[in-house]
Order: C-alpha cells, then structure tokens, then sequence
C-alpha cells in the first residue's frame, strides 16, 4: 500500500440554496446535483476529464435515484468513465463523502474525486401507503388472475392516503426541532442568544455575499443568484417577535427564526493529492487533517439527539494533539441556533466534560469571533447533504486567505444521534 | 404445571378465539367466585408457526422481523387455548367479564420461527382481590421436552368475592392504583423519550394478526356496547410495542412483567419511557405529557 499523503481541497461549487417551494421547486435532486457539477467542472476546467470518483448523497431520495451520483455524472460534462456511488449519513452526509474521498486520497487509492451532495425538500418523495403497497406488490408477485384479483380486493379505502416522509426520529417519534428544544431546555439556552446567533448568521452572511466571497463558489441556478433564505435586514428586534414553533409553554425559545427553513440545494468539493493539484495547475488552499464520527443514545433520551459533534471534537482534539481553542475559525453547523450554543455550553461545562467525556477539565470557550465568521445554515438554508459541502469549501477558502497553517474545525450534527467533524488547515 | 397427573384436554389444532367467545356468550350456570377451576391442561402439540403471520405481527407491534420470535408472540399463540379453557361451560367466571390486569413471561431461550412448539394452558389460584375475584392463566411453551418459555395472565372479575376469603394486604387494584396517585412517583423521566401515533384502526391490525377479536378493541360502536367511550388498543399490543421500543436492550433470555393500569383509547397518542437500573430494565407507556401511566413493566 501507498504511503499515506495529502489530501487538499481545491475548491468548490454549489447553487445558491433556495426554499421549500421556491425556486427549485421544479428541480429534482439529480437536476440540482447537475447544476453544482456542471458548474464545478467549468470552474476547474474538468470537461471531458476522469476524475478519481465522484461521491455524493441525499437524505429525501426518490427510490428511482438509486444511482443518483453515477446518473449525475453520466449527464455531465465528466468523462463518462468517471465512477460514482451514493452514500447517505443524513445530515453529515456531504461532509462524510468528503472523508471518505480524502482518505482514499490519502492512501493512493484514487489522486481526485468530487465529494457533496444534494437535498430537495420540494420535490419530496411520496409514497402510496403500506397497505396500498402491499397490495400492489402482492398482486406484482401473483401468478394467477385470481391471486391478483383476490390482492387488489384487499385495498380498502383508507390505503389510498399517500405517505410523505416525515421529519421526525422513527423511534422516537418526535421531529428534530422537538427533540432539540428538549436539550436547549436542558441546557438553558435563553431565546436572546439563539436569535442573536441568528441575526449574526444572517448579518455574516451577507456581508460575505457583499464583498464577493462566494463569487467563486457559487453558481446561480433557475434565476437564482443568492441564498433564498438570506435576510440581511433581519435584527433580534424582528426575531423576538416570532412566536415558538417548538417546545412547549413558557420555556419554549425556539422559533422559526433560530432555526433552520426546509431548503433546496447542492454542494460539491473538489479533493485532491497536491500533486494532482500541481500537474492542473490548480490551488491547495487547505489540507485534510483528520475526521471523527459520533453518534449517542438519544432513543432512551440519555442525550440530546444533536449533541453527538460534542463527543467527536475532544475525541479528533485528543487524537491530534490540539486543544479547542487551537483554531482560527469554527463552523459549527446551525441546525439550530440552540444547537451550537447547548454544544458550545456543553465544552464549557466542568460537569459534561468530566461526566460524560471523562475528560479531566472542560474543553473551555471559543473565540466567538470565529464562529460562523461568514454566516452558516440559519442564513444560507439548510439542504440536507448539501451542507458538508457548503462549509468544507467556504471554509478551505478562508483558511487559505488567512494563511499558510490556519487552522479550522468543522462540526455537522446529524439526525439517529450522530455528528461528523472534520479538521481543515491552510497549505 | 408441570406435574404430569393433571388431566389433558388435547386439541388437534389452535381454536379461533372469535368462535370460542361466541361459545362463551351461550347462557350458562357459572360457579361463580365460590366455584373452582378446571384443573385439566388445555394443550396443543408439534404446532407448525405461522412465519407470515408472524410478519404481519412483527409489523403491527413494531418489531424488526427476526427468526427469533418475542415472548408476546407466544403469549399470543397459546391466547386462543386461555379462551378455550374460560369459554368452557365449567369454568366459574364469565369470559365477559374478565379484564387482563398484569401479565408475567418467562422466555427461557431464543425461540426460533422455524421451531414447532407444544403449548398447554391451565388455570390456577382462584383468590380474593379488594374489588373481586382474581385468576391466573399459566401458559407453557415447550420444544420437544424443553420449556422454552412460560406465562402467567392475571385476569381480575369485578364485584363478588370468594365468600369468607381474606383479601391479602398487598394486593391492589392496579386500575384504582393508577387513578388515585394521577402521577406517577416513578425514577423513569418525567418527560416521555417517544411518542406513538396511534391510528383508530390499530386495533383492527392487531385482531388481525393475533386472532384476539374482543369487540372492545374493533370499532368505537363495539367499544361502546361494552361500556368503553371510544375503541381501546389491545393491552398485549402496548405490551407488545414497549418491547419492540426495547429492541438491541433486551438480553437472549429474560422475565418481563407488566401491569395494564389504564387502557389506551384509540386514535391517540401516547408516551414512552425506560431507565435502565443495574441488569434490569423499567419501562412505562403513558400520556403523551407523561402524567397518567397505561401500562408499566420491568424486565429483569
């Protein structure tokens, strides 16, 4: 086997994210996928090429979309011997297709791949219901016409309710946003600092939309320049009049303003050896340190369903030797305001860190100035598996203007309890 | 059980537990509570399980759909010979009036789908409860010699007592139990983990793949005839779901035990909880808000 090297970012693409219903609500995932792929390889100057792999996945998939990454690229301007495969880790997924091409970079196995991924939450799928399908495949594996005549008998009126996918846990029946409030609850997360964390997101983001910061990672897609979901006027005045969506009564912070909007988009990152980068004459900007994966017992509500990014962070500190304040930017991704503020909390508690990562003192605080500095989910949307995408790039980018050996932490939290994070540092 | 001299009443195969009710609704002299219990073993043998059945079960309950079966599904299997034995003309206490109140199993080992089974049931301990007369329904499971798995069913009938019969101090209603505290004082937290969406249909589905077709648990008008507001979900459902919610906790072989406090009207939703302490597992189904317990178990 090879020996181990590096695997650098050297950019990306994605289309600005729209919202549910908006201007990709005729687009499919695939057609999404295209435009950021499409847009990538124009970008880099791809056409006509093979790269590596191409590895990308969506949460809401339609069943025909089985091989939506490999389709994707035999309609794009690739080679078309350019492999391709779904992975899906629900929210993490984008940045986990990211660590899995990087590490084959690194041991040699491929020297360039394409890593993201895509979400539509318009163009859903809708399932007939159980015992419709059931019926339905019954009477497919019949063998006589009676069989089939006897299986459509057994349809009755209240299975012809279609099925749409529902946001909640399966095994605990509760939706993100629900199980969420339980833990800013537990946390005391107050609603000023979730909708001042909002506003910031909203105010970084534009301001970076302003000064051209993703003039070189963005493709406008179906007349669509900016992020849909982007509200640069918004301020915690406006926020604080929103009336809670999620949790109940008095306590109930969580609004639609500190928390992410069902959205559409694609995000692509292009990952490379340095030495693939050299030969197209294409830059380095940030190297791929090290990921961690962790996931928690949410099921008996032992943790928060997003807390697990709390777990994997000390556990890629410890395994690199860096502490938590050894970084020059945090993209803690803003599923909820509440979110990355019970996370942060959590670091900073002498409690959780001795308790429940048998740590021997807290992780501590950050420098809240490099949270988030160009805006995250609350801002930009939130399309499920597109998101790893959208920070690993913006991020690459802003570590290489910052300069050689900045360093940046990358943290995803993911529905069934699991969170991705990742390390970044500038070439 | 397991003495040998007891009498056997074998049947050649599993009775439907629609025709043994109607057997039971014929007007016949009970003994009533001063009356004894059948002492013979009703019992089938070399049965064949059902593996499609078997699915459909796994579905409604909730279980992912294994080779090894879950203690309720043999609960489920031997239910029919209960009935068989309380439908039978010399059974003291009317099927009508009996309410399921705590149930006790045994799963000695993994049983597997593909294992035939020999099941018997019996009847035993006719004794005072503070608002009636309770009764045990034991249940066996065995493969070849083996016991694999073991039952108890406690039904309670309301109103008369043994005559000159002590009631034992530390028996309870478990209905009056749940009513009077409102709350319960238990460890478990205070808010629901899950909640679960019950359809009004549910215990139509679950008639349908565990033969129990009590009118209670069919459609609100059924419901009604038997003093019920609304159609009430099965009890061995609830019991059924909790342990499909314990699914990946529970160990090869283990005793659960379950109290049904209050019923579950249908449609509703209703909560989950379980703590783990020491070995052992507790768990409850409730109100959504957590406040009034429906069912509450423990498996050790």
């Amino acid at each position: 086997m090879a020996q181990a090297r590096n695997a650098v970012i050297v950019g990306g693409n994605r289309i600005p994210f729209g919202k549910a219903g908006g201007a990709y609500a005729s687009a499919s995932n695939q057609d999404m996928l295209t435009a950021a792929l499409d847009g990538l390889i124009a970008r880099f100057g791809l056409s006509g090429q093979r790269v590596g792999e191409v590895a990308a996945g969506a949460v809401l998939k339609h069943s025909r979309d089985f091989n939506l990454t490999r389709e994707t690229v035999l309609g794009s301007a690739l080679d078309p011997t350019t492999p391709a495969y779904d992975l899906q880790q629900a929210c993490g997924t984008g940045l986990e297709a990211v660590i899995q091409v990087a590490n084959k970079i690194q041991l040699g196995q491929i020297d360039s791949a394409i890593a993201g991924g895509v979400d539509s939450a318009s163009d859903a799928p809708i399932a007939v219901g159980e015992g419709l399908r059931r019926a339905l495949l019954k009477a497919n594996h019949a063998k006589s016409a009676s069989q089939r005549i006897q299986a459509f008998a057994s349809i009755r009126p209240g299975d012809l309710a279609p099925e749409t996918p529902r946001n909640s846990e399966p095994r605990t029946g509760l939706s993100m946003g629900e199980h969420q409030a339980r833990t800013a609850k537990e946390w005391e997360i107050t609603r000023e600092a979730q909708d001042e964390l909002a506003a910031a997101s909203h105010h970084n983001m534009a301001r970076a939309w302003d000064e051209g910061f993703f003039d070189d990672l963005v493709t406008p897609y179906r007349k669509l320049s900016r992020d849909q979901g982007l509200r640069p006027d918004t301020s915690v005045e406006k926020l604080a009049k929103l009336s809670p969506v999620f949790g109940k009564g008095e306590g109930a912070t969580m609004t639609a303003g500190n928390s992410t909007p069902l959205s559409d988009g694609a995000a692509l990152v292009l990952v490379s050896s340095e030495e693939w980068a050299a030969e197209h004459n294409l830059p380095a900007l940030a190297r791929f340190v090290d990921a961690e994966v962790a996931a928690v017992d949410y099921v008996t509500g032992d943790e928060g369903l997003l807390m697990a990014p709390a777990y994997a962070v000390p556990r890629l500190l410890a395994r690199q030797g860096l502490s938590l304040q050894d970084f020059d930017f945090y993209e803690i991704h803003e599923a909820f305001a509440s979110t990355v503020l019970s996370t942060l909390q959590a670091w900073e508690s002498e409690e959780f860190c001795t308790e429940r990562l048998g740590l021997d003192a807290p992780l501590g605080a950050i420098d809240r100035s490099r949270l988030n500095v160009n805006g995250s989910s609350l801002a930009a949307g939130h399309p499920f598996a597109a998101t790893g995408g959208r920070i690993v790039a913006s991020l690459a980018k802003m570590l290489s203007e910052k300069g050689s050996g900045s360093r940046g932490l990358i943290s995803i939290c993911a529905a069934g309890g699991q969170g991705v994070v990742a390390i970044l540092e500038a070439v | 059980m397991g003495s040998d001299d007891v009498d056997v009443e074998l049947l050649g195969s599993l009775p439907g537990v629609g025709g043994e009710i109607a057997r039971a609704l014929v007007p016949t002299r009970r003994s009533g509570p001063d009356g004894t219990l059948p002492q013979r073993r009703v019992m089938v043998t070399d049965l064949e399980q059902d593996a499609e059945r078997f699915a459909a079960y796994s579905r409604v309950c909730g279980f992912t759909l294994r080779d090894e079966v879950p203690p309720t599904w043999l609960h489920v299997l031997t239910f029919p010979l209960q009935v068989h034995l309380m439908a039978s003309p010399d059974f003291p206490l009317g099927l009508a009036g009996l309410v399921h109140v705590s149930n006790e199993m045994r799963l000695r080992r993994p049983v597997a789908i593909g294992e035939r089974l020999t099941l018997s049931s019996s009847a035993a301990d006719l004794r005072a409860h503070r608002s009636g007369t309770q009764l045990d329904l034991l249940g066996e499971a065995r493969v070849g010699d083996e016991i694999v798995w073991t039952g108890r069913s406690a039904y309670l009938a309301r109103g008369r007592k043994p005559t000159g019969a002590e009631v034992p101090d530390d028996v309870q209603n478990p209905y009056e139990k749940a009513g009077e505290s409102g709350k319960t004082p238990t460890k478990i937290g205070e808010v629901p983990s899950a909640l679960w969406r019950l359809s009004g249909g549910l215990g139509r589905e679950y008639a349908g793949v565990s033969g129990d077709v009590n009118p209670i648990h069919l459609s609100p008008l059924t419901a009604k005839a038997f003093g019920f507001p609304r159609t009430i979900a099965h009890g061995m459902w609830v019991h059924a779901r909790a342990l499909a919610a314990l699914e990946g906790r529970l160990p090869s072989a283990y005793e659960v035990s379950v109290e049904f406090r209050k019923p579950v009207l249908l449609p509703s939703t209703v909560g989950f909880s379980s703590v783990r302490d020491g070995d052992d597992l507790a768990f409850r189904v409730t109100t959504k808000d957590g406040g009034k317990v429906h069912l509450a178990g423990t498996v050790a």
